[in-house]
């Protein structure tokens, strides 16, 4: 045990073993940390630079390859919370290299807005800071918003420009159709200045419905809604026959006896005169009464024809209850008091003609399968249940069951919802615009048990949906006031007194809008009364006739009676007039003959109306604008005056343009449009 | 004193003159008497090059790791949108799983309580410092208590359907008490092995392999909800 | 080989001037003594003792873990200092940060990288150090008091990680912290306080932000470095590293 106090041997000098192994992974380790900056060196941005400063070269753009700062450049606005670094690879974005047409060098197009003023994400999406192809454009685990594809990119302008928009028809037409489809019946759309988008497509109350229709015909319809008429908006629940009978069997079941049922329908009314004769007269008064300004009917061809604000009439007759329709003829208010159809003034006979007439549109296949087995009150507890759950009353009015609240998703940030909180259908690409144009074209593909009807939408409908629903991001909410540019909002404007009663009556806002409320299918009347001359007025109440030779859609004639019409002429000339406007500015003395040739010099060589418009129809082939063949009766000459002088300032949204004319320039066109008396719709 | 002294012990009277240390080695003091005299060696330079390399190897290891994988980042924090499932750092995803079947005061609170101060007081529980072997006395008394808390306890776990937490134990419970079949002259170098293990080997390899388990599963096996998924079909 | 006598003559000379015997006060020559002094007078060798056991250097025993261990928190020191640099703890600057890091710093992404990956590594080898030393019977006397330091390391280790898991303000860390945070809740009596106090509020914001960077960057590094000294100089103190010898079966 002496060695207890003997240290151990000692080994004091380190192997060569030792040290070569120090030597190598010290040189693997210095190799492999220069691997980070080399990387760094090769990124997609220097490349983008370097092969646009070849392409420069190339085309010996020296000035360019010179002043060409290299480096990362960003777009940087804190007030958006903007960072984008596009432009470090999109180097050619104001094209000042002429003919580099391969991204990423392409020019952007002219837009209204300056590219440094919000910067590049806002509206095309992807990843703004990003430095990378990949991570800038496709979706990352860090960045589930992807470039935005082409033909969603109007979607962008909607987040600020919250009405109709020139230059973006498929976020006007998106917007549109939210509204017109009914969309909106359901799902909440708030935009950033609080408005709230308002269902457009007036479905009727239901709460009479056994005096309208059939229950065979409720069974067919709710079925396939577009196998009666092809332009239906009501969607495709696609009910089993049995949901179907017991949804038609309490439908039938809560309906009650509506104002109208009271009404005799008188002999006249129900004879309808047979023969060739009759017929010929019905279709003319169909014609003249411009039903197919609103009502579509599908021709031989199998072409619709007529306008889309009513419901299409191609089978009609297989749908309504005869002494109903007489009944809805006389007067549609008095069954459904919301309805746009105006009260025409039509006599028994009229009615009996044009009953006859729409009641023989029907074909006999529609309701051949439609054979349902007698209502039992278990069916139409159940049919009950099923309207409750399908979600009908958020639509249709229907007695004993109440609209339902928050039926459907809030589709107010719909534009930037988190994938995490998206339910993707099996196999298809986990971005946005793709999940709600499927989801539009087809909501029950997403699984069993969706209550979202399918509705019967074109290929540019989904894709206009889709831009307009994209538009609702969460992103304005965090932009400055200033720069939410609100839609022009309805009003609830409605005419007193007498006239007022005639013109609700006769539905003018279906059509007209009068300040700020009303339909955009006719022109705006709300400064009528400056525009027009009495005699002329009173004239085309008693028989309307188009202005602009090109259109389908005319105003109807609505058999108005003297007194009528004069009640309406005194208002609309007294209350509809433009402030600030006197129709006696105008010194007469200054439209004299020779101002008047003066003008017509103006009118065809100088600023060749004669393109857009028709002054003499022997000459002039002008079908854009209204003819001006009469105008002389029509307008006043104040109005004329200042419309030239800029027709914008009346109209907003006229495509009149505005020639800047001179004082004495638009007095003499004036005197010249002044002389232009021809008899109405003369030419003919 | 013997012929033959294990151990001399001089005492002399002038300490200051002839200072001696002597030792007294009792069994229970230490697990390792030194009986021989070891190699030795510089710290610098071998035993500090020796580091050197290993952190260079680690090092290396590390750059290659980073340059190939990228760091997650997902989106920007946002409160209102919980993803799910929403997980701890994988280190915890042990707990989080127990958290699954245990109310957190157990989970969260009582079990990593009861671990952190089961590893403080480990060093100081002096019982069995030689590391004799569990099975080396009283074999009968010892596999009759082992047996029943072993079994006590797997109807314990099988009451809150701990089913990720019963299979180690049953697995580690097991080997522990077959190795009682073995001694220190059985055939197989494995038997050997097992029977040479104490009580203390036993409890702290259940530990190992249940945080390992359990964090298997919490970071690969759970998906939305806390379900089980399956990390290659996602 | 003259070019290696070369350079080994010119390292001597360097040696021998008075500026390099200022800082390294072993000065030249390749004697034991200058070896042991090498270590004795640096502030940072002195707590490992001058010799060891070359068993104690064997890869089998250890594994090297410890060594791979404090590796891995040098690492993380040298890439938090730099990541310190772009980072700004505030809402939502921090998730910009880790923007601005992966596009617009050189090499930044695989700063962060090495960061993120080092601490998880570094907590995976704390626990193969610890089970691996269990294992080793490295903890019994006199080494108790070691293993108690190892284990406030362990816990350390794992706060430092969990710290810096929130500093990138993405939804992985915010909901992680959240659902560590909330376990905080669970204690008796007092969880919500201890939330409180941990997040600076009732919920992860701001100010838990500012917090876990404090904690993350100042407080518990400085922390693991003093209790890292501790740790290695006990293992001087209690007789080196452990290393049991071979027992035949």
């Amino acid at each position: 045990m002496d060695n207890n106090n003997q240290p151990g041997p000692l080994r004091s000098r380190p192997t060569l073993r030792e040290l070569a192994y120090f030597g190598v992974v010290s040189l693997v380790l210095l190799v492999s940390l220069a691997i980070a900056p080399a990387k760094n060196y090769f990124s997609d941005w220097r490349h983008y630079q370097k092969s646009y400063l070849k392409i420069a070269g190339e085309r010996q753009s020296g000035t360019l390859v010179r002043s060409f700062q290299g480096g990362i450049r960003q777009t940087w606005i804190a007030k958006l919370g903007v960072v984008d670094r596009c432009e470090s690879c999109h180097v050619n974005l104001t094209g000042a290299l002429v003919g580099a047409t391969g991204q990423p060098f392409r020019k952007h197009p002219i837009i209204p807005h300056d590219l440094e003023q919000f910067g590049c994400a806002i509206c095309h999406r992807g990843q703004g800071p990003a430095t990378s192809v990949e991570e800038a454009h496709y979706t990352t685990e860090a960045w589930e918003q992807p470039l935005l594809p082409a033909r969603y990119l109007e979607s962008g302008c909607g987040q600020c420009h919250l009405g109709p928009l020139q230059g973006a028809p498929r976020l006007n037409e998106g917007r549109a159709l939210l509204s017109s489809q009914g969309c909106v019946h359901c799902h909440i759309v708030a935009q950033p200045d609080g408005n709230v988008l308002k269902p457009e497509d007036n479905p009727p109350p239901l709460t009479h419905i056994a005096e309208k229709t059939s229950r065979e015909w409720i069974y067919a319809w709710i079925r396939n809604p577009q196998s009666y008429a092809a332009s239906a908006t009501m969607p495709n629940f696609q009910l089993n026959e049995q949901d179907a009978a017991d949804i038609s069997a309490f439908l039938m079941a809560q309906s009650t006896a509506s104002p109208t049922s009271h009404i005799e329908i008188t002999t006249a009314s129900t004879a309808a005169a047979p023969g060739a004769d009759a017929s010929t007269e019905a279709a003319t008064l169909y014609g003249a009464s411009f039903c197919s300004s609103c009502h579509a009917v599908q021709n031989e061809a199998g072409n619709l024809v007529g306008g889309n604000f009513g419901p299409e009439l191609t089978r009609v007759g297989a749908k309504v209850n005869p002494d109903w329709l007489r009944r809805w003829l006389s007067n549609p208010a008095a069954y459904h008091p919301a309805t746009r159809m105006p009260h025409y003034r039509m006599d028994p006979k009229q009615v009996a003609l044009l009953s006859g007439f729409l009641l023989a549109k029907k074909d006999s296949d529609f309701l051949a399968n439609a054979h349902l087995a007698p209502a039992s009150a278990d069916s139409v507890a159940r049919g009950k249940k099923l309207v409750t759950e399908t979600g009908c009353a958020a639509c249709h009015q229907i007695n004993g069951v109440n609209p339902p609240q928050n039926f459907a998703p809030d589709l107010t940030h719909v534009g930037s919802r988190a994938l995490a909180q998206v339910v993707f259908a099996p196999g298809m690409k986990h971005n946005l615009p793709d999940y709600i144009s499927a989801k539009i074209h087809d909501p029950r593909s997403f699984g069993p048990g969706l209550k979202m009807p399918k509705f019967t939408l074109g290929e540019s409908q989904i894709d206009a949906l889709t831009t307009a629903l994209l538009s609702q991001t969460d992103h304005a909410a965090s932009f400055p006031k200033e720069l939410i540019i609100s839609g022009g909002r309805t009003s609830n404007y409605h005419p007193g007194g007498e006239a007022g009663r005639i013109m609700d009556d006769l539905r003018c806002l279906s059509c007209h809008a009068i300040n700020g409320n009303g339909g955009d299918m006719a022109p705006d009347l709300t400064w009528e009364g400056s525009a027009v001359q009495r005699a002329w007025l009173e004239d085309f109440l008693k028989n309307p006739n188009t202005l602009r030779p090109a259109l389908i859609r005319r105003m109807p004639k609505f058999n108005l009676s003297p007194g009528e019409i004069k009640t309406l002429t005194d208002y609309i000339l007294t209350a509809y007039q433009s402030p600030g406007f006197d129709a006696q500015t105008m010194d007469a003395h200054a439209l004299n003959a020779d101002a008047a040739a003066r003008g017509k010099q103006l009118f065809y060589a100088k600023y060749g109306c004669q393109s857009c418009h028709i002054a003499d129809y022997k000459n002039d082939k002008g079908y854009v604008g209204p003819a001006l063949t009469s105008v002389g009766n029509r307008l006043t000459p104040a109005w004329t005056y200042k419309w030239l002088k800029d027709p914008s300032a009346l109209r907003p949204a006229t495509i009149m343009p505005n020639f800047s004319l001179k004082d004495d320039e638009a007095r003499d066109l004036t005197a010249f449009l002044m002389t232009l008396k021809a008899k109405q719709g003369g030419g003919k | 004193m013997t012929d033959d002294p294990k151990m001399q012990a001089e005492v002399q009277s002038d300490v200051r003159k002839n200072p001696r240390r002597i030792a007294f080695i009792l069994r229970r003091t230490s697990p390792h008497v030194k009986t021989q005299d070891d190699t030795r060696v510089m710290t610098y330079p071998t035993a500090l090059s020796r580091f050197v390399i290993a952190l260079e190897v680690a090092f290396v290891l590390l750059v290659w790791i980073s340059l190939l994988a990228n760091a997650p980042l997902e989106g920007i924090a946002d409160p209102m949108h919980t993803p799910n499932p929403a997980k701890a750092p994988w280190y915890f995803l042990g707990l989080q799983e127990l958290l699954h079947y245990f109310p957190p005061m157990v989970a969260g609170v009582l079990v990593p309580g009861l671990v952190v101060g089961a590893l403080i007081v480990i060093p100081y529980f002096n019982i069995n410092i030689e590391g004799e072997s569990l099975w080396a006395r009283d074999r009968k008394r010892r596999l009759l208590v082992l047996g029943v808390v072993l079994a006590a306890f797997c109807v314990f776990l099988l009451v809150f359907d701990v089913i990720v937490a019963l299979v180690p134990t049953i697995l580690i419970g097991g080997l522990m008490l077959w190795s009682a079949r073995f001694s220190a002259e059985s055939p197989k170098l494995f038997q050997r092995w097992l029977s040479s293990k104490p009580l203390s080997f036993w409890i702290m390899s259940w530990f190992l392999v249940e945080l390992t388990v359990l964090t298997v599963v919490g970071t690969f096996f759970r998906g939305p909800g806390w379900s089980w998924v399956l990390p290659w079909k996602s | 080989m003259s070019m290696a006598t070369t350079i080994k003559s010119e390292f001597e000379r360097l040696r021998n001037t008075e500026v390099w015997r200022t800082i390294f006060r072993s000065g030249s020559g390749a004697s034991n003594l200058h070896r042991a002094q090498a270590v004795q007078q640096n502030i940072f060798l002195h707590l490992f003792s001058v010799k060891v056991r070359s068993r104690a250097l064997e890869f089998s025993p250890t594994w090297y873990l410890g060594a791979l261990t404090l590796s891995t928190f040098f690492i993380l020191i040298a890439t938090g200092i730099l990541l310190m640099f772009y980072y700004h703890p505030s809402v939502p600057q921090a998730y910009a940060d880790m923007k601005d890091l992966q596009f617009v710093v050189a090499s930044g992404v695989f700063l962060r990288n090495l960061h993120r990956w080092s601490a998880h590594a570094m907590v995976f080898l704390v626990f193969a150090h610890m089970f691996k030393v269990f294992y080793r019977g490295a903890y019994r006397p006199p080494r108790q008091f070691n293993w108690v330091v190892g284990v406030f390391l362990l816990l350390l280790t794992l706060l430092l990680s969990y710290t810096g898991y929130l500093l990138p303000w993405d939804q992985l860390a915010f909901w992680a912290v959240t659902v560590g945070s909330n376990i905080a809740k669970a204690v008796p009596f007092m969880g919500k306080q201890i939330r409180f106090l941990m997040l600076g509020g009732n919920e992860v914001n701001a100010n838990a932000l500012l917090r876990f960077y404090v904690l993350h960057c100042v407080i518990l590094p400085l922390a693991a470095i003093l209790m890292v000294g501790v740790h290695f100089w006990r293992i001087r103190k209690d007789g080196g590293l452990y290393v049991p010898e071979k027992k035949k079966l």
